[in-house]
């Protein structure tokens, strides 16, 4: 994914022509055409550049190469007049993350928009793979297969990620101020790759870590009329999207195919994992698939100081990709593993409407009410299948239908709110939710929320204003069948003895089930004056899940958070802020037949703190400096421990994970010459991580067994990076 | 529902109709009533005493848009569209609350419903259709609050800060500190904004997403996810905000909770999972590198005939 300083240095050598034809004149005339705009470009240096295994999290998201970089760029060429104009912009270009932007118009008329952007996602530096890659998502072994202890000597995969490419195009025409016609492009390309998983055979057997191949593109339309007028305004909309993926499988052999437990070098070898293992796997990945929508939406304006809104939305989600085999292991050809139908022939329809109105029936009133009804329709076919073939491994006979979800969401809500003059005003509401499932397939076919709302806001001084919302709400079930899905996806009579094992009838599982919940926040926005403001925020939610003796029991949360903005006198700027946020989470699981260690109580918890503070001054009428600093740190806590009987110590609490991120910036830049500004800038990042599941994790771990995996190992990184940058602005 | 829809949207239609012979609208109550035209002064007197505003104004698109190329009448008035006939203000000898001016600062008596009516006066389509009755509109927001109209402070939409994280990150605290823990989309590397997903001006989703759901919201960048597939895992189509916290979180992949424990919370008998999953040599494969995805890869959906516990 890495892109040489050629086109950097091509790029800003550009750049260099133009900077002597601003530099004729601060006033840029270009005949018939005026020029405005700023480009800003330099040197960057990392004196302490993190090491290669370091660079994942340090350019997760970004491109920090040493040499040449574009800053920013903005350019706009315009008549006299300022009717017409065109604009380019742009930054970072030559880089991994670059941007472009080229747009023009008619002011008020019409105008054409187009943006590249280039953002890269690394997932690891660190991986290692003994496979070799024989085309695009074929991962092959030889044979026989080497020992288990070889794949920590793989080779190094210098860079596993996806890069996206967005490019979009608009263009927007206003023919009168009422009238908007409106067509948007986007186009999102992600290419790489990225860790998957492939297990060979049921829970007890070995997997293998390998790398997804990632060629995938959005096509994403969109249409919009609009028309508004004084007493009503009217929406049409269509929207189109396209999911094309070049790839639909990912292959890998087995490590363990054919290789005798005697193989290996050391213990543990293959062992079980061996014998009768698949020669190779495969899974499958997102198939293509297409969406439409049609939208109409409206709004009128009535008398005492009424509005009312309507929204109705038509979506249709269609997917018909053609099946894989059940299997890639011929070993196991069976006449059950044959399909019932070539391609799913999915199609999901969904329907929205939105209807509101806002009153005000006299002046201090004000009444809301707003309804919503949300439908998902799955209307594909419950293809019938009599066998599936686990992990490529065995044929398990299994006469099921792939059933499928539906749902229908519907919301309401009524305010009220009266305000007692200028300093307060109270806000009294309802609401409601209701969830309609497909019972076959979900287990509670109809839950309802009740919401009460009660919002005051006050502000009892000039400098103060306040937010206090109370928001509780509890939902309701009629029933909870612990089946449903099961019952429903066998096509044979299910025995007592299977349901007992699918599921326990004690789980309410927590997206379904009844649940008492509690939320305050509370804002209070201080400017005691122009030179001081402040925001406070704090915000707690409580959540507790009735009648569920397992799984999620209950959940707590809370923030608080402060930010200051200080202007002690012109030139100066000071701002600061922190928050502290605390989530809390427990869950329980049950025993199991001969594994008492199943029964197990887990509090999870993450204690997240996060700061910053900032600093602009101006030194001199020539010279300003910046002072940044931000800082954040995580700790996530698993504590698990035995329920009954009390002595049991299977359940352990884990080691915890901590991340911290901390970020230094200072700057200073000098203008000169009216136009000119140079910059020299400095930056100190330094991030940690420590995750038990991942810090010391090889492709071969011995106590693991015969698994394989990328060994794809988060590591911190330190960073001083030093940019100088030379800046013009057209004006 | 098929039918109420229609039956609702007639009724809409006919309130309007009545409601045109009736009264002023909500806009009309809210704006100042129409003034004499020679109330109105011009923008070069306005430029007189406030060049130094006039100046950075002249560099808005708006400003550029009033100036130099008024479409019709009302944005022929310059500064006086907004902020009223500066005749008396004028007349008065000018400065602060002489003359009626409406002003937009934040101690400007007139109230926070007249000012924003004045924007959406010209600004009540597109993205503001549904302004009135959205959670911003009902804590009394002013558009000025967001909005910097009388000068560049950010490179679009004339904001109030210079980023969106920032402008919305002033009320949102916790938000914006979301966007600085480990598992993050990119928002602090300025490749995605609050607006990626949010429409601040009000929407018929909750939440303000843009997009008829939450689910719709994260499929127009993550449309692989979309579907339908031959196996839907339950909760996904539902909403992706059961696993996940799109803000950001301190867990792999912008988990809720670590993996196993996620899963757990629902899986806890049917096969293996109700493990509790430690340290232990044989928990590891369960909970080393990608967790329980090692083997259940294919999680929010699997096409693959064999893929019923998504693991093809």
């Amino acid at each position: 994914m890495s892109i040489a300083p050629g086109p950097r240095l091509v790029a800003l050598a550009a750049l260099a022509v133009l900077l002597p034809v601003g530099s004729a004149s601060a006033e840029v005339s270009l005949g018939a055409f005026n020029l405005e705009g700023d480009v800003e470009a330099g040197v960057r240096l990392l004196p302490d550049r993190p090491s290669p295994a370091e660079r994942q999290k340090f350019e997760e998201y970004r491109d920090f190469t040493e040499g040449p970089f574009l800053a920013g760029l903005r350019l706009r060429i315009f008549t006299p007049d300022e009717r017409y104009w065109l604009q380019a912009t742009g930054s970072k270009w030559g880089q991994q993350d670059q941007e472009f932007g080229l747009d023009g118009g008619r002011l008020g008329r019409w105008s054409l928009d187009f943006s590249w952007d280039q953002t890269p996602h690394l997932l690891s530096t660190t991986a290692r793979m003994l496979e070799s890659e024989a085309a695009r998502g074929v991962f092959t072994l030889p044979t026989p297969r080497p020992p288990l202890t070889d794949y920590n000597f793989g080779r190094r995969l210098d860079e596993v990620g996806v890069r996206w490419d967005t490019g979009k195009l608009s263009f927007v025409l206003t023919p009168t101020p009422e009238v908007e016609l409106r067509a948007d492009y986007t186009r999102i390309h992600k290419f790489g790759d990225r860790p998957i998983g492939m297990p060979f055979g049921g829970p007890g057997s070995n997997l293998l870590e390998t790398l997804e191949p990632v060629d995938q593109t959005i096509h994403d339309l969109r249409l919009k009329a609009g028309v508004a007028r004084e007493r009503w305004q009217l929406q049409l909309g269509y929207a189109f999207s396209l999911f094309d993926n070049s790839h639909r499988v990912v292959t890998a052999d087995n490590p363990c195919f054919g290789l005798p437990a005697a193989v290996t070098a050391a213990p543990p070898g293959c062992g079980a994992d061996g014998v009768g293992a698949p020669p190779t796997g495969a899974v499958s990945l997102p198939p293509s698939n297409q969406a439409h929508s049609w939208t109409a939406a409206g709004g009128v304006n009535l008398p005492m100081d009424t509005r009312l809104t309507a929204s109705v939305a038509y979506g249709l989600r269609l997917q018909n990709a053609g099946f894989l085999p059940q299997t890639v292991n011929a070993a196991i050809a069976s006449p059950l593993l044959g399909l019932p139908a070539r391609n799913l022939d999915g199609m999901v329809a969904t329907t929205l409407v939105s209807l509101g109105a806002v009153t005000r029936p006299w002046g201090p009133l004000t009444l809301t009410a707003k309804y919503r009804y949300y439908d998902y329709n799955d209307v594909t076919e419950e293809l019938q299948f009599a066998a599936r073939a686990l992990g490529d491994r065995v044929v398990i006979p299994d006469d099921v239908k792939a059933l499928r979800p539906d749902y229908t969401k519907q919301n309401a809500d009524l305010d009220a709110r009266w305000r007692f003059g200028m300093p307060l005003s109270v806000t009294v509401g309802t609401g409601w939710e209701r969830w309609d499932r497909n019972d076959k397939y979900r287990e509670v076919p109809t839950s309802d929320e009740y919401f009460a709302k009660l919002v005051i806001e006050a502000t009892p001084v000039e400098w103060l204003t306040a937010h206090l919302t109370y928001r509780p709400s509890a939902r309701r079930i009629d029933e909870y069948n612990t089946w449903a899905h099961y019952t429903s996806l066998h096509l044979d009579p299910v025995t007592p003895a299977a349901l007992a094992a699918n599921q326990s009838p004690l789980l309410r599982k927590y997206d379904e089930g009844e649940r008492d919940r509690h939320r305050v926040d509370l804002l209070l926005l201080i400017v005691p004056g122009e030179r001081l403001s402040g925001t406070v925020s704090a915000g707690y939610r409580s959540d507790d899940y009735l009648r569920s003796p397992l799984g999620l029991q209950g959940a707590t949360a809370w923030s608080a958070g402060t930010d200051v903005t200080l202007l002690p006198f012109e030139g100066l700027s000071v701002v600061a802020g922190y928050v502290r946020e605390w989530i809390f989470e427990k869950q329980r699981s049950r025993s199991l037949a001969g594994q008492p260690d199943s029964d197990w109580i887990s509090d999870n918890a993450d204690t997240v703190d996060t700061a910053h503070v900032g600093l602009k001054a101006r030194l001199s009428e020539a010279l300003d400096w910046t002072l940044g600093a931000s800082y954040s740190t995580a700790t996530g806590t698993v504590k698990t421990r035995n329920g009954s009987p009390a002595g049991l110590a299977g359940a352990k609490r884990f080691p915890a994970f901590v991340d911290s991120l901390l970020r230094l910036d200072t700057a200073l830049r000098y203008r000169f010459r009216d136009n000119w500004t140079a910059s020299l800038g400095y930056v100190y990042e330094t991030f940690s991580q420590h995750d038990w599941r991942s810090d010391t994790i090889n492709p071969f771990v011995p106590a693991v067994g015969s698994s394989i995996f990328l060994g794809t190992t988060p590591h911190g990184y330190d960073a001083h990076i030093l940019a100088m940058t030379l800046g013009y602005r057209f004006r | 529902m098929a039918t109420a829809v229609p039956a609702i949207l007639l009724l809409i239609a006919a309130a309007s109709c009545t409601g045109a012979r009736r009264g002023p609208t909500e806009t009309e109550a809210r704006l100042p009533p129409p003034a004499p035209p020679e109330s109105y002064i011009g923008a070069q007197l306005c430029r007189a005493c406030h060049p130094a505003v006039a100046a950075t104004f002249a560099q808005t698109k708006m400003g550029r848009l009033f100036l130099n190329a008024p479409r019709d009448a009302k944005e022929r008035h310059a500064c006086e569209t907004c902020h009223g006939p500066g005749r008396e203000h004028m007349q008065a000898g000018g400065g602060k609350g002489k003359g009626g001016m409406i002003s937009f600062a934040r101690n400007d008596p007139t109230p926070i419903a007249v000012r924003n009516a004045i924007c959406l006066d010209c600004h009540g389509k597109g993205d503001r259709l549904f302004w009135a009755g959205s959670a911003h509109a009902t804590r009394d927001v002013a558009c000025t609050s967001c909005h910097k109209v009388m000068e560049n402070v950010s490179a679009k939409h004339n904001l109030a800060k210079v980023s969106e994280i920032e402008t919305c990150g002033a009320c949102h605290l916790q938000k914006r500190a979301q966007q600085m823990r480990s598992s993050h989309m990119p928002l602090r590397e300025a490749k995605m904004t609050c607006s990626s997903c949010h429409n601040p001006h009000g929407t018929v989703s909750q939440a303000l997403l843009k997009e008829p759901s939450a689910n719709d919201t994260c499929y127009s960048c993550h449309a692989e996810k979309r579907g339908p597939f031959l196996w839907e895992h339950a909760p996904v189509p539902e909403s992706c905000m059961n696993c996940h916290e799109p803000h950001g979180t301190n867990h792999e992949k912008l988990l809720k909770v670590s993996m196993p424990r996620l899963c757990q919370q629902c899986h806890v008998l049917a096969g293996h999972p109700g493990s509790p999953f430690g340290t232990d040599a044989p928990s590891l494969k369960f909970v080393l590198a990608r967790q329980c995805a090692n083997c259940h890869a294919t999680v929010h959906g699997s096409n693959h005939p064999a893929g019923r516990f998504f693991a093809r």
